[in-house]
Parts: C-alpha cells; sequence; structure tokens
C-alpha cells in the first residue's frame, strides 16, 4: 500500500518538477513548484513526519509561493525570455553535466550503502510527533532555534531596507520614463507601482 | 727645519682646496678667478718653501736630497705595498715651480681672457683640479700614485678641452666635445702601455715604489724598484713566436707607448691640434707647459731602466727625432694661430723627449722648463691677438696688427726669437744643448743633423705666423684690432722676460740646473760629467743659429714681401702650395695619422656601435626580448579574458563542474 | 515500509533537475525557483535518513532549512526587485557588467 502512495506522489513530485523547468510562464513555473512542495510534504507524511508535513505545506506551500507569485505579478515577469539565448552551448552542455551528477548520485545510492541504510529495529510510530519534536526543540536545540529568530530578523530589517525608495532611483527611473520607447503597458504600470 | 717636511703637503693642497671650493661653494665668475688664482700663487710660494726645508735636510750618500712624507699605507696586500706619500726631491722641484708658477700667471690672465664666459666658475674649478693632479703626478712617490695624476691630468684635459662642449664647431672646423673625446681616447690607449708596464714592474721587480720607503716606520722596507733595476737587465721574457725580449726592454717599450699618448709623440699626437677647440689659456697650461710634458718627467724619473735597455732607449730617441721632424713640417702649413702653436708643441717635446731618452737629463728638463716658458707665452699672447681680433683665428684674415697692439706683437716676438733657438734667448741655449749632446756625447750625429733641420724648420715656420699676423696689409677689414687690457699684458710681459733670461738656468759655465739635477741621476762612483765646452760645441752653436736665422728670415721675408705675400687670400690655400700641392695638403693634415685613425677605427668602431645600439639593443633586446614578452603576455591575458563572460550562468556551470568532478573523486576512492 | 534508498533516489532527481533549472533558465525569478527546489530534496533526503536511523535530529535540522529558505527566498525577493528598479530587466544574462 505504502509503496503505491509513494510511487504516485514520487511521480507527481518529479513531474512538477520537470514541468517547472520547463515552462516558458513564470507564473505557470510557480504553480508546478507548489505541486512540487505538495508532493514532497505528503512524502514527509509517509516517512512519519507529521510535523514537518504541516510545516512544509504551511511555509513552503503556503508562504514562500504566495511570495514568488506576489513578485511575478509585480514586476510582470511572466515572460522574459522571449530573446535567443545567448550562450547555446549553455543549456546541453547543463544537462549534461546535471545527468552526469545524477549518475554519479545513483551510484553511491546503489553500490556504495548495499541495500540500505542500517535501519534500526525500534519503530515507534510517534517518534517524531510534534511534543517530542517541541521537547527537543527548546532543550537540545535551543540555541539554533533562537539564532533562527535573529536570522529572520536580519532577513526582515534587510528586505525593509532593500525595499527603500532612495530619491536618486526615482530621478534614474523619471529619465527612463522619459528616455524609453516601445515600452510595454505593462512595463509602464510596474515603473508606476514600482518606482 | 727637517721636521717642517710636512710642508710639501702643502703644495698639492691649496690646488686641491682651490677646487673643491669652487666647486661647491662658489658661483660668482670674479670670486672665482681669485680664489683659484690665490690657490696656484700659495702652491707656489709652497714650492719655493720645500726646496728651502729640502735644501735644510742632511745630504745623503747617494740619490741626492729627498723629501718622502707619507700620509698613510693606501694598499697593502701581502708583498704589494703601496704607500699614500708625497716625494719632493730635486727632480721634483724644478717641475713644482714650473707647475706652479707658470700655472699662477696663466690663472690670473684667464680672470681676464675668460671674463663674459658663461661657465667661468667651473673653468676654474677645473683649472685647480688639473694643478692639483699634475702636482699629484710629480710627487707621487710610486708608479701609482704618477698614475693617479697621469690619469687626472687627462680627466682635466677632457673637461677643459670641453669647455665649449654646446657649441658644434670652433675655429678652424673642431667640435669641442669630439675633441675632448679624442683626447681621452688617445690618452687611453698610452695609458694601456703604462698599467701594463706597471704590472711588469711589481711582477719582475718587486714593487711599484720609486725609492726604498718605510711607510709604517716599523722596519718593513718597501723596495724602490729603481735601484734593482741591475737585477733584471739581462732577463729576457718568452714571447714564443716572437721570439725573447729583454724584460728592461719591454717595460721600457710599453712606458714609451704611454708616454707617446701623454706628450703627443708619433703615433699617438692626433689629439694635441683638435685640442686647441679648448679655450686658449687652457692650451697654454696643459697642452704646452704642464701635461705634455709629464710624459718627459717620467722617463727622466725612471732613468735607470732606460740605461738598462739601450734598445728601448734607442726607440725613443727615434720616436721624438721623427716627431720633432714631422711636427715641424706639419706646423708650416696651418692656417689657424693655435694649430701652428700645436704642432710646434709636439715637436719641441721631441727634442725633449730625444733628450732624456739618449740620457740627457738636465738638457731634456732644460728645455722643458724654457719651453714652458715660451711655449705658454706664445699662446697667451696668441689668446691675446685672437681677443684683439674680435675671435678671429684664422691667420688669413689678420695682417698688419703690429702698429695695433704692439704689446702683444713684441712679446710674440720675444716668444717666437726663443721657440727658433735665436742668441740670446732661452731657447737657444737649451736647444743648443741637446743637438751638442746629440752630435758629440750621445753617438748621434744623424740624429743631431735632423734635429737641427727640424730646428730650421721651426725658425721658417714662426717667420711665416710672424708675417702673417703682425706685418703686412689687414686682409680681412670687417673688424678693428684693438690691444688688450692690463690683465693680459702684463703675464705676457713677465713671460718675455722669462724668455729673455731664461738662458741663465743652464748657462754653460754656472749649469745651476745640471748641479742641481745631478745628484738625483748620477750613480755613485761615477765620474763627474765633463763639463767644459770644446770648441766644436761653440762652432755647433754657431752653425745652428745662423742657419735658423736665415730660416727664420726667409720665413718672414717670404710673407711679406714678393708674389707670395701677395697671394694670400681669405679662404685661399697657402700660396706656396702651389709648389709643393699634395705634400702641402699632407703636412696640413698632419701626415695623415688621423685620416688613417678615423677610417681603420673610429668608423668601424661606430659602425659596429650603431648596429648594436639600433638593431641588437633596440630591435632585438628591446623589441623582441622585452616588448616581446609584455605582448606576449598581454596576448595570453586577452585570449584568458574570454572566460570572463559576466553571465551568472556561466559561472554556475563552472560550480558544477567542480562539483561533479569532487564527488566523482569521493564516489569512486 | 519504503527502503530509504528509494527517497534518496528520488532526492537525487529532484535535486539534478533543479541545478539544471539554475543553469537553464534566464528567468531569474524561475532560478530562485530552482534554488528552492534543491534545497527540499536535500530536506527530503534528511527526513528519509532521520526515520531510517529513528534519530530525530534530521527533523530537526530540516525545520531550520525550512525557516531560512524562507528568510532567503524574502531578502532574495526584495533583492530581484532593488535589481529591476535599477535594471528594468530580470533576464540574469542582462546583468553582466562584470564581463571582461
Amino acid at each position: 500500500m505504502e509503496y503505491i502512495v509513494f510511487v504516485v506522489t514520487a511521480i507527481i513530485a518529479a513531474v512538477g518538477a520537470v514541468a517547472m523547468v520547463l515552462s516558458k510562464n513564470a507564473v505557470h513555473s510557480a504553480l508546478f513548484l507548489l505541486l512540487n512542495f505538495g508532493a514532497i510534504s505528503v512524502l514527509y507524511l509517509l516517512l512519519r513526519a507529521p510535523f514537518l508535513f504541516v510545516v512544509q505545506l504551511i511555509v513552503y506551500a503556503g508562504a514562500i509561493i504566495v511570495l514568488f507569485l506576489f513578485v511575478v505579478m509585480l514586476l510582470g515577469a511572466e515572460r522574459v525570455e522571449d530573446t535567443p539565448d545567448s550562450i547555446a552551448w549553455q543549456r546541453p552542455l547543463a544537462i549534461g553535466l546535471g545527468i552526469l551528477l545524477l549518475l554519479e548520485a545513483l551510484y553511491v545510492a546503489f553500490s556504495r550503502t548495499v541495500g540500505a541504510v542500517t535501519p534500526v529495529a525500534q519503530r515507534n510510530e510517534d517518534f517524531a510527533s510534534p511534543e517530542r519534536i517541541g521537547q527537543a526543540l527548546f532543550s537540545t536545540y535551543l540555541l539554533p532555534f533562537e539564532i533562527t529568530s535573529v536570522v529572520l530578523l536580519a532577513a526582515i530589517v534587510g528586505v525593509v531596507v532593500l525595499s527603500k525608495r532612495s530619491g536618486r532611483v526615482e530621478q534614474a527611473q523619471r529619465a527612463l520614463e522619459h528616455d524609453a520607447d516601445g515600452r510595454s503597458e505593462q512595463m509602464e504600470q510596474v515603473m508606476e507601482r514600482v518606482g | 727645519m727637517s721636521n717642517l717636511t710636512w710642508i710639501i703637503l702643502l703644495i698639492p693642497a691649496f690646488p686641491l682646496l682651490g677646487f673643491l671650493v669652487n666647486t661647491f661653494f662658489i658661483r660668482d665668475e670674479r670670486t672665482a678667478g681669485r680664489v683659484a688664482s690665490g690657490a696656484v700663487i700659495l702652491a707656489f710660494v709652497m714650492a719655493l718653501l720645500s726646496i728651502a726645508v729640502l735644501q735644510a735636510q742632511p745630504e745623503p750618500a747617494e740619490g741626492g736630497r729627498r723629501i718622502d712624507y707619507i700620509l698613510w699605507e693606501w694598499i697593502s696586500v701581502g708583498s704589494f705595498r703601496v704607500p699614500f706619500g708625497f716625494l719632493f726631491d730635486h727632480l721634483t722641484a724644478v717641475m713644482a715651480l714650473l707647475v706652479t708658477g707658470v700655472g699662477a700667471i696663466i690663472h690670473v690672465y684667464s680672470i681676464g681672457y675668460m671674463h663674459g664666459d658663461v661657465r667661468q666658475v667651473r673653468f676654474f674649478a677645473y683649472l685647480n683640479l688639473f694643478i692639483f693632479s699634475m702636482l699629484m703626478l710629480i710627487m707621487g712617490d710610486n708608479m701609482l700614485l704618477l698614475f693617479l695624476g697621469w690619469e687626472g691630468v687627462g680627466l682635466c684635459s677632457f673637461l677643459l678641452i670641453g669647455h665649449y662642449f654646446d657649441r658644434r664647431s670652433v675655429q678652424p672646423g673642431i667640435n669641442p666635445s669630439g675633441a675632448a673625446v679624442k683626447a681621452f681616447v688617445v690618452n687611453r690607449v698610452g695609458d694601456v702601455g703604462m698599467l701594463l708596464a706597471m704590472a711588469a714592474i711589481f711582477s719582475r721587480l718587486g714593487s711599484l715604489s720609486f725609492y726604498n720607503q718605510d711607510p709604517m716606520l716599523d722596519g718593513r722596507i718597501v723596495p724602490g724598484f729603481l735601484a734593482h733595476v741591475n737585477d733584471i737587465a739581462f732577463a729576457q721574457l718568452d714571447l714564443g713566436a716572437f721570439g725573447t725580449i729583454g724584460i728592461a726592454t719591454a717595460i721600457c717599450l710599453l712606458i714609451l707607448l704611454g708616454v707617446t699618448g701623454k706628450s703627443a709623440q708619433v703615433p699617438l699626437f692626433v689629439w694635441l691640434p683638435d685640442a686647441m677647440a679648448g679655450p686658449t689659456p687652457v692650451s697654454a697650461l696643459i697642452h704646452a707647459a704642464t701635461m705634455v710634458t709629464s710624459g718627459v718627467y717620467l722617463i727622466a724619473r725612471v732613468q735607470p731602466l732606460f740605461q738598462a735597455s739601450p734598445t728601448a732607449a734607442g726607440w725613443v730617441v727615434t720616436i721624438g727625432v721623427l716627431t720633432a721632424l714631422l711636427a715641424a713640417l706639419a706646423a708650416v702649413a696651418q692656417f689657424d694661430i693655435k694649430r701652428v702653436l700645436a704642432y710646434s708643441t709636439i715637436s719641441q717635446l721631441g727634442y725633449m723627449i730625444v733628450a732624456v731618452g739618449m740620457g740627457a737629463v738636465s738638457a731634456g728638463m732644460f728645455h722643458l722648463l724654457t719651453h714652458g716658458i715660451f711655449k705658454a707665452l706664445l699662446f697667451l699672447a696668441a689668446g691675446s691677438v685672437i681677443h684683439g681680433a674680435h675671435d678671429h683665428q684664422d691667420m688669413r684674415r689678420m695682417g698688419g696688427l703690429r702698429t695695433k697692439m704692439p704689446t702683444t706683437y713684441w712679446t710674440y716676438l720675444v716668444g717666437a726669437l726663443a721657440l727658433a733657438g735665436i742668441f740670446p734667448f732661452a731657447g737657444f741655449w737649451s736647444k743648443d744643448e741637446i743637438i751638442s749632446y746629440a752630435w758629440f756625447n750621445g753617438g748621434r750625429p744623424v740624429g743631431a743633423i735632423l734635429l737641427i733641420f727640424a730646428s730650421m724648420i721651426t725658425a721658417f715656420y714662426m717667420g711665416r705666423q710672424i708675417a702673417l699676423i703682425f706685418f703686412g696689409q689687414q686682409r680681412d677689414t670687417t673688424y678693428t684690432p684693438h690691444e688688450s687690457g692690463q690683465i693680459i699684458t702684463v703675464p705676457l710681459i713677465i713671460l718675455a722676460v722669462g724668455a729673455v733670461i731664461g738662458g741663465l738656468i743652464n748657462f754653460p759655465g754656472l749649469h745651476w740646473l745640471s748641479d742641481f739635477l745631478h745628484p738625483v741621476f748620477a750613480t755613485p762612483g761615477a765620474p763627474p760629467v765633463d763639463e767644459t765646452y770644446t770648441l766644436g760645441q761653440g762652432i755647433l752653436a754657431v752653425v745652428t743659429t745662423l742657419l735658423a736665422a736665415a730660416s727664420g728670415y726667409a720665413g718672414w721675408y717670404l710673407y711679406t714681401h714678393g708674389a707670395v705675400a701677395r697671394r694670400v687670400r681669405i679662404g685661399q690655400p697657402d700660396p706656396l702650395y702651389r709648389y709643393n700641392g699634395d705634400i702641402w695638403t699632407g703636412a696640413e693634415i698632419g701626415w695623415g695619422f688621423d685620416w688613417f685613425y678615423d677610417h681603420a677605427i673610429v668608423r668601424p668602431y661606430r659602425t659596429a656601435s650603431r648596429f648594436l645600439s639600433d638593431v641588437y639593443d633596440r630591435q632585438g633586446i628591446d623589441g623582441t626580448l622585452v616588448d616581446g614578452t609584455g605582448r606576449l603576455m598581454g596576448r595570453a591575458a586577452e585570449s584568458l579574458r574570454g572566460a570572463q563572460t559576466g553571465f551568472i550562468r556561466n559561472y554556475v556551470l563552472i560550480f558544477l563542474v567542480g562539483v561533479v568532478l569532487m564527488v566523482g573523486y569521493f564516489a569512486l576512492s | 515500509m519504503v527502503p530509504t534508498n528509494y527517497f534518496v533516489i528520488l532526492s537525487a532527481i529532484l535535486f539534478t533537475v533543479g541545478v539544471i533549472g539554475v543553469l537553464t533558465r534566464r528567468n531569474a525569478l524561475v532560478v530562485f525557483m530552482s534554488v528552492e527546489l534543491m534545497l527540499n530534496s536535500a530536506n527530503l533526503a534528511l527526513v528519509a535518513f532521520a526515520q531510517a536511523r529513528q534519530s530525530l535530529t534530521g527533523q530537526i535540522l530540516v525545520f531550520f532549512v525550512i525557516t531560512v529558505a524562507a528568510a532567503e527566498v524574502a531578502v532574495g525577493l526584495a533583492l530581484l526587485v532593488a535589481i529591476f528598479r535599477s535594471r528594468r530587466t530580470l533576464d540574469v544574462d542582462e546583468v553582466s557588467t562584470l564581463r571582461g
């Protein structure tokens, strides 16, 4: 039973990932990524990690994808890659190297670790329950936990600073507006909103 | 008084001080001249005082009175010991008086002559440096110090000849920097001989010091090589396929090479006529009275060496006679005042070299002294003529200056008569002593006849010169000649007086000079030189004087009366060219020595240097090696620059390549 | 129980896809999304091993990775917006002034 769920979910995850990479439209890419995240959260559930299942959905699927979509729409970045690729040799080389990396990883997975990672005998069904995770977080891993809060604070401050509009940027934008011809309407609107 | 021997140090000290003060402190021309002249006058006074101190020394058994003041031990390497010491004996005293005395007069003259020149301070500094170097040369108590002075006077000659280095050409068409370089290079050729001679002296005779010395006063004597010459009198040097040569002969010939360079003998005299590109006081001091006589001094100082090698002495005499004759003939054909006097100097030096080559040292020194006086007089008077003729030096542009410049005329005439050897002027006594020594004592009658012939030519060209300058009509009327000021004429008069009474220095019967010098050169136990004058010598003296007077008159007459005189024109060759043609041209260019050196040595050398500089250096080393390496690096870097595409994706790709490799390594190992 | 190896293989595949996405796409936002994909694949592997070894450490680590990834996305997107303001483009190939 579990195998079937695993195979289906794995296929969905893989397809989502590949579609994300292949899609020309950035919004489509984001949505495929959402699909992928969803599949991965189900896989977490299969791995007896209910807490992470929820966290993945809330943070990744709920916040990060939304953020991505927000920015895509804000910047009007659905179609950026209409112009032909200037370094055409990059794509085949990248794919080749990627496959090489995959093969190396598969080799390690199959030959170096014969069979499986040595499983530990005891299979406590709720060894990763939220209570236990909470206990671990606030006892053994308290320091990283607190530091993470500092990281988040730094991120917030950074985002606020980066988003500030400085006077010079405004003037430059005004100048660009006057110079630019043939800009799409979308870009005009974006400039209004962003600048 | 014997502990006042340090006073000899003051003789070179004052000119050295003058040089340093002029170089570093003085910027004002008037002060420079006075400081320089004062230094040399003080040196002259010190020389006189030193003679007094010398005479107060105890007379040793042999060698004459000598002060050897050693300052410190300069070089001490094993058995090679060279102290820095000053020698003062009779020979040095005589030279020192000449150098400082004539030098002082010329310094004073230069104050007036160089007035208005842009580089007077430098000029006087170099003059003082020259006097210092010359004094080092004559007061050095070993060959190395002598060589120090030798090089020093060569250097100062270079510096002073090139005084007008910013002019491309001075009369009569000489480039001053080129002349200075020529002087230095030709001297250098002679110096090779000097250096090899010094090496030979040290290796065969054990030391470079002339006389025994005890520099550290501790009993470790540095032997003087002059006393040991007899040790090698018969030693031979094997030259392989060239046979053998006596050591003493070899050393003497090498010294002779040095002397021909410095004293302008055949074949290294070519620098002296061109050295006239320097200011006239320089010609007077360096190229008449002092530097060129250092070769004569050297041969006099190392007499024992030349006495040990009759072959070399014979060569010395031969070269001296040859030079005297060739230079005199060349002087006839010159039309530049100073060039006539330059060739005349070369010729008279030949006389001196003949004298010391034969062993008649006091005769040679006598002629050195008198020549120093009247040649300096002639040069200074020529300077006065040039000055008064508005810087014209071509005799074809002069004429009839006798009435316009009387003092110059009379002093010039006195100098000319002294040079020609007319009784009773100074030159007669000294030149005659050499000729009579050659005929009677030296056993060289042929040489004596040639010398007489040369003195006839000498008188001829002096007569010609006097006629062209002072008699007849002024041929170039574009200028108005004037007499020079007192600061110029007073030294002329002083020297003229010297030229008249100079014969008293070694007057037959009195012979003060030869008595003075005798102890230096006498070998102990030898019988005294016969100083009586035979009838033969008297007849010889009369004959030579009459011949010289006749030639002089002929030269004067030819160029004042008659067809020849009328045909002297500006820019035209001499009227006598008509009769002699190419011989005259040959004489005018100094018998082709210069031409030969130019074509055989200078031009190939210049071509080779130009090749090395333009092709090998600029194209080869600069272009290929230096620039080529740079350009190669540049191109290599440019080609490598292609990796910096600026695309982030490319950089991540490289990143991935690294990751793949690393994972592969860890996976497979 | 699904063998841990299968999860690891899936993780490797997802990681590779993410890498190719980073290298191949020119839209900066898609590149960013590929990076998130790579992070997720690592998380997957971690949880798989945590389950196999019955150890909480792996899951705690994933928790922190998710948190930091969130912060990183926020800052990164703010950067992207700032770049867009000055350059008016989201094509990563346009931002190549370090060329040469």
